[in-house]
């Protein structure tokens, strides 16, 4: 298997492509929680809040949960319930719910009160919410400290050992230069994928994979800026490719990760770090996330947005960003509801909207 | 005169105060109704409920056309209405449009975080009007005790833990020096103690009433009434017009009950009305008393003034206010605070159906509503789900909702 299919694997399989061996497995629920964390206490971290591909069409429909679960509740949580009733994540050890991840809090409750009542084996990983704040000041500080020592403890149980501070240092080094080996296939066609299999992926290895991919062309045509919420499908990446390429991403799933959790090798300056990046929607003081939105979109020259059917956070900014579009001469597409799993008639009906603006 | 009536009367000579007061300039707070408002109150500040003010303006049936902009505008059509449509109204530009000619600008504004849409939604306000913006923090509780009304009033430290506690205290202490700045005064800790009291004290009275209530042979007070009963004073919470207009309240109730008095006689279906008020058709809570007998005997204003506002000082009243606000809404809409809370009031109160508001775009309100259902359905409680938003009318089918319900009644009337 070559660097590039094994990385579009991982990207394919995710969770399910992780066999169980080695080092407790930590599922994480949500951007919020640096990975260097879970390797400093003897875990492997890996993703769980986008389902393996395969999900939609072979994912499991567990009636426990259709009971409980609101047609109107987060794709992403609902299908991590549907793969949760189904023992999809058994054989890892603790799942970690980043309370500020707009679908990952719903999770967790919906999860243990599911256990509580007896819905859901009491088997199974143990759930564990991190409830980082990403407010600046002494006192959240201060939680934020508190939530790193529940943390600790969390791992404590599954691995016997709490956080080492060399072997953090040796985990954020791993990651630095994983972002090194990205950076230089920011301009690849498949980036989004190529950048996201990491998830799945040990950081050192990951990286491996990346350098053994020759550097891609200087990327030409339009800058295209994409925000939105979460996809966890190169969906609009593919859609500006064909116009030119992607410049920023945006989105959660976007350019933020894992940069979002570089920085200091000393836990509590670390997640002091993730706590004040600007680019979150629940940033306080949240100014600082319609400045990070506006400069990371400064040298674009077309932005596509799209929203999932229940946002309630980003869809507040959409007026002031077309705005700010206007103002720049950046012609902007919104395109809508996404679904979940855009079909191809959802993919033409947003050419047609970039083709009605572009005209 | 009945004491719903007083309360009405009284909160409408008081706003005309209030609007005196904030249109000819004072400085003035604009808040979500799960802030500290025991703050601003206690200061002498005057402030607007965000939720409130979304409430009058839904009731001036203006909520259509808002909505309808709002759309026009840019914002998608899925965003939470019920905390946004003041935004909206604010944004539309329109004052004349608007109840007291629109608002002008707040002196602060403040909300928490209990859901995504806070923060950007009072982020779009401060913009507008160059307001300093408070937001409070809410982090998740990882271990939320089912039974939370049991330990609120006095266990309150291990139930919503110290952490949590010392974090919003720092927080509201910050807001106090904030209020302390606009209004020149100073903050008075031992008369806050005294107010808090007062509070306390005005709370256990509403328990009185929710107890009468629930044990009556029949309801004594439709929700209805109830609501501007304990709404107001709630809003008023701690003086002494409010202690004096509950236990007023209370002896109504009371005097009601020994004289036999029932809302509906022909009584056979006690109903609740589970989430917010239906605020721009008020007169659907007393659609199905002649046709079934079924009545609304509960609504969550009145049970959750004891159980979500009592809450034991302990020597540190401003702590205790952190007790009171930093899981408030929370205890309404998510699992397993929500389920357990409502299927011991409708154990409490003797309720057969339940109404549940299901708003299908506002998250944080429509999250956890099959939970309730499913407790409530093996409690015993028929459950019927009103998909609808609570100030959007524009999706509201009056008439398909009154067959939804009067289907159910009929199946039940048939099967007794």
């Amino acid at each position: 298997m070559t660097a590039l299919e094994e990385m579009l694997q991982a990207f394919e399989r995710r969770a399910d492509g992780m066999r169980a061996e080695g080092a407790p497995m930590v599922g994480l629920f949500g951007d919020g929680l640096p990975e260097a964390l879970i390797h400093a206490a003897g875990a492997r971290p890996v993703e769980v809040k986008a389902p393996p591909l395969a999900d939609a069409t072979a994912g499991p429909l567990r009636p426990e949960v259709s009971e409980i679960a609101e047609p109107f509740l987060d794709d992403f949580c609902a299908r991590f319930l549907h793969r949760l009733a189904a023992g999809a994540f058994d054989h890892i050890a603790l799942l970690v719910f980043a309370r500020d991840d707009v679908a990952a809090q719903a999770a967790y409750q919906y999860a243990t009160e599911m256990r509580r009542l007896g819905m859901l084996p009491s088997t199974g990983p143990c759930l564990h919410l991190w409830s980082l704040l990403h407010t600046e000041g002494a006192a959240a500080q201060r939680f934020n400290r508190t939530e790193l020592d529940r943390l600790e403890t969390a791992l404590h149980k599954v691995t016997g050992q709490g956080i080492d501070a060399q072997a953090l240092a040796d985990a954020q080094a791993r990651e630095a230069r994983r972002m090194t080996s990205m950076a230089r296939l920011a301009g690849h066609a498949q980036a989004f994928m190529l950048r996201n299999a990491g998830r799945w992926l040990d950081a050192a290895h990951h990286a491996d994979l990346l350098d053994s991919l020759p550097t891609p062309a200087v990327a030409g045509g339009r800058r295209i800026g994409i925000v939105g919420t979460a996809c966890d499908l190169p969906v609009l990446q593919e859609l500006a490719q064909e116009l030119g390429h992607v410049a920023a991403d945006l989105t959660p799933y976007g350019d933020l990760w894992p940069g979002n959790h570089a920085g200091p090798a000393l836990a509590g300056d670390l997640i002091d770090q993730v706590a004040t990046h600007p680019l979150h929607l629940r940033a306080n003081p949240a100014s600082k996330f319609d400045q990070a939105l506006a400069e990371g979109l400064r040298d674009c020259d077309l932005v596509l947005a799209a929203v999932d059917r229940n946002d309630d956070g980003f869809g507040w900014d959409l007026p002031a960003l077309t705005a700010l579009c206007e103002a720049r001469g950046t012609p902007l597409v919104m395109l809508g509801f996404r679904p979940f799993r855009p079909d191809t008639a959802w993919r033409d009906a947003a050419r047609k909207k970039i083709a009605e603006v572009l005209s | 005169m009945t004491r719903a009536a007083e309360a009405a009367a009284y909160q409408k000579d008081w706003l005309k105060g209030l609007r005196a007061q904030i249109t000819s300039g004072a400085s003035f707070a604009f808040v979500n109704a799960d802030t500290p408002h025991e703050i601003f109150h206690f200061m002498d500040m005057p402030m607007v409920t965000n939720q409130w003010w979304s409430a009058v303006i839904a009731a001036k049936q203006q909520a259509p056309h808002y909505f309808d902009w709002m759309e026009e505008a840019g914002f998608h059509g899925h965003l939470p209405k019920y905390s946004s449509l003041p935004l909206m109204a604010q944004l539309e530009g329109d004052a004349s449009r608007q109840p007291w000619g629109g608002l002008p600008a707040p002196a602060l504004l403040c909300a928490r975080q209990s859901s995504d849409e806070h923060g950007r939604i009072f982020r779009r306000w401060s913009e507008l009007t160059g307001a300093p913006l408070h937001l409070l923090s809410a982090p998740g509780v990882a271990d939320p005790a089912p039974n939370w009304w049991e330990m609120a009033r006095e266990n309150w430290e291990e139930l919503y833990g110290t952490a949590r506690l010392d974090l919003l205290q720092a927080e509201i202490e910050e807001l106090i020096v904030a209020v302390e700045d606009l209004t020149g005064r100073s903050f008075d800790r031992d008369g806050f103690a005294a107010y808090m009291d007062k509070i306390d004290r005005m709370e256990k009275m509403l328990g009185e009433v929710s107890d009468l209530i629930a044990t009556a042979p029949k309801v004594p007070m439709g929700i209805s009434e109830q609501m501007p009963n304990v709404m107001i004073p709630q809003w008023h919470r701690g003086s002494d017009w409010a202690l004096s207009h509950v236990e007023g309240f209370r002896d109504e109730v009371a005097e009601r009950i020994e004289a036999g008095h029932a809302e509906c006689p022909n009584e056979k279906i006690r109903m609740m009305w589970i989430g917010a008020g239906l605020w721009f058709d008020t007169s659907f809570y007393r659609a199905f008393e002649e046709s079934h007998g079924a009545v609304f005997a509960w609504s969550m204003y009145l049970p959750f003034a004891s159980d979500g506002y009592i809450r034991a000082d302990h020597g540190d009243p401003v702590r205790a206010l952190a007790a009171r606000v930093s899981a408030m809404n929370e205890q309404l809409h998510q699992p397993p605070w929500v389920n357990e809370w409502l299927v011991a009031q409708a154990k409490k109160y003797r309720i057969d159906v339940a109404l549940m508001l299901i708003p299908e775009h506002d998250r944080f309100s429509g999250y956890g509503s099959l939970f309730a259902k499913r407790a409530l359905e093996r409690a015993g409680v028929k459950v019927i789900e009103i998909w609808s938003d609570m100030v959007d009318p524009r999706a509201w089918d009056r008439e398909a909702a009154v067959a939804q319900v009067t289907q159910a009644l009929d199946e039940m009337e048939e099967m007794a």
